[in-house]
């Protein structure tokens, strides 16, 4: 089970089968370079693998400032 | 995918630069867009006292501590807008990455000069963000000139470049064109001001604020309006899907080839405001104005002014 937080609107969503984040992003209807996903203090690139278990922030860019 | 630099495990993929970096490169490589465009610009030299206008999101805070760790004397000014919720955050974000980083802050409270922006709201009939853009604009200057600075740097970024570009170009407004790019020289009452991050994108000063454990703002603006720039920069962002690299390449063409044939358009002419001596295109400032109406009983017209509402001052 993967664990995604969502900034900045916040909210919380469990995917249970996603292996990979580009496959995360588009389970949440994001394109890379839209967002940044962050692993503790990791910065991850579409091609990386999740394992079960993980804890993601998605930060959308879009936002103000 | 792997540091196109230095073969380590990329924590940044840049399409648009047929790159992927390590943490460690992609700083590199941030320092060397700022670079280049200062120096393709000729936006300052260590000399210059450099005011960076931070507002507390991630885009102002990267820039003052990039301009920093490229040896320029930087100094930070915020202005705390008195907006219930979100100031606080902003200022509390701003004093700390100051702090953390040791560089020097000033902060103006508007609402100790009876301009806070919750109080204004109540009185105008404007666009609150009309009235605070044009307040900003107006103390990050007046700051910059009475305080000995020579230049006012901002974190403008390709995205918000590209997206007022573009706005511009579809109602081909010749006069906003004849001043967009990354500096503006100073004038009679107004400082120079730079975009040292115009070649960064939003993506990427996003990842550098991650990098660099810039916060970010939980609360945003309460008053923040949905603004037309977004339409356009989620078009140049589906374009730059397409066709990586486009933005950049829209922005530099334009300001190579595009802008000298807005040059000639002329700017309103400007008389000292008879109260604060800011240039304006009216008698009394818009600052004054407003200032003179938040003190007044009655509601004063709000006439426009030129200059203080331009986008060449944003
Ligand atoms: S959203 Fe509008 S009111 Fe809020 S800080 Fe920005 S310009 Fe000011
Ligand atoms: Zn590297
Ligand atoms: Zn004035």
């Amino acid at each position: 089970m993967i664990t995604v937080h969502l900034e900045p609107e916040g909210g919380t969503l469990t995917f249970p089968r996603i292996t990979t984040v580009l496959q995360l992003l588009h389970k949440t209807g994001r394109k890379p370079g839209r967002a940044i996903v962050i692993r503790g203090t990791e910065l991850l690139t579409p091609d990386r693998r999740l394992a079960a278990g993980d804890t993601i922030i998605l930060r959308d860019v879009g936002s103000r400032g | 995918m792997k540091c196109t630099r230095c073969r380590e495990l990329a924590a940044v993929a840049l399409p648009s630069h047929h790159s992927a970096f390590c943490p460690e490169c992609f700083l590199l490589f941030c320092r060397r867009m700022v670079e280049r465009a200062i120096h393709d610009h000729a936006m300052c030299t260590p000399e210059d006292r450099i005011l960076v206008a931070l507002s507390g999101g991630k885009d102002s805070l990267s820039l003052a501590w990039l301009l920093r760790e490229l040896g320029y004397q930087v100094t930070g000014l915020h202005i705390d807008l008195g907006i219930p919720g979100s100031s606080a955050v902003a200022r509390r974000i701003t004093e700390n990455f100051c702090a953390r980083h040791g560089i020097a802050l000033h902060v103006l409270e508007m609402e100790a000069m009876g301009l806070g922006m919750a109080q204004v709201r109540q009185r105008v009939k404007r666009p609150i963000c009309s009235v605070c853009g044009q307040t900003k604009r107006y103390f990050f200057n007046r700051f910059a000139l009475e305080n000995g600075f020579s230049v006012l740097a901002t974190g403008h970024n390709l995205d918000d470049e590209t997206s007022r570009l573009l706005a511009n170009v579809l109602r081909w407004d010749a006069d906003f064109l004849a001043d967009q790019g990354p500096v503006l020289s100073a004038q009679e009452g107004f400082v120079r001001k730079i975009k040292p991050l115009y070649r960064l994108t939003e993506f990427e000063t996003a990842n550098l604020s991650f990098l660099l454990g810039i916060e970010t703002a939980s609360a945003p603006c309460p008053y923040s309006a949905k603004a037309t720039f977004p339409v356009y920069k989620h078009l140049l962002a589906d374009l730059e899907d397409r066709q990586p690299g486009r933005k950049l390449q829209f922005y530099e063409g334009f300001l190579k080839h595009g802008r000298k044939h807005f040059a000639s358009h002329s700017t309103p002419d400007l008389t000292p405001c008879v109260r604060c001596g800011s240039p304006t295109s009216t008698e009394l400032c818009g600052v004054c104005r407003l200032k003179a109406m938040m003190t007044s009983e009655a509601d004063l017209p709000e006439a426009r002014d030129n200059v203080l509402d331009s986008g060449q001052q944003a």
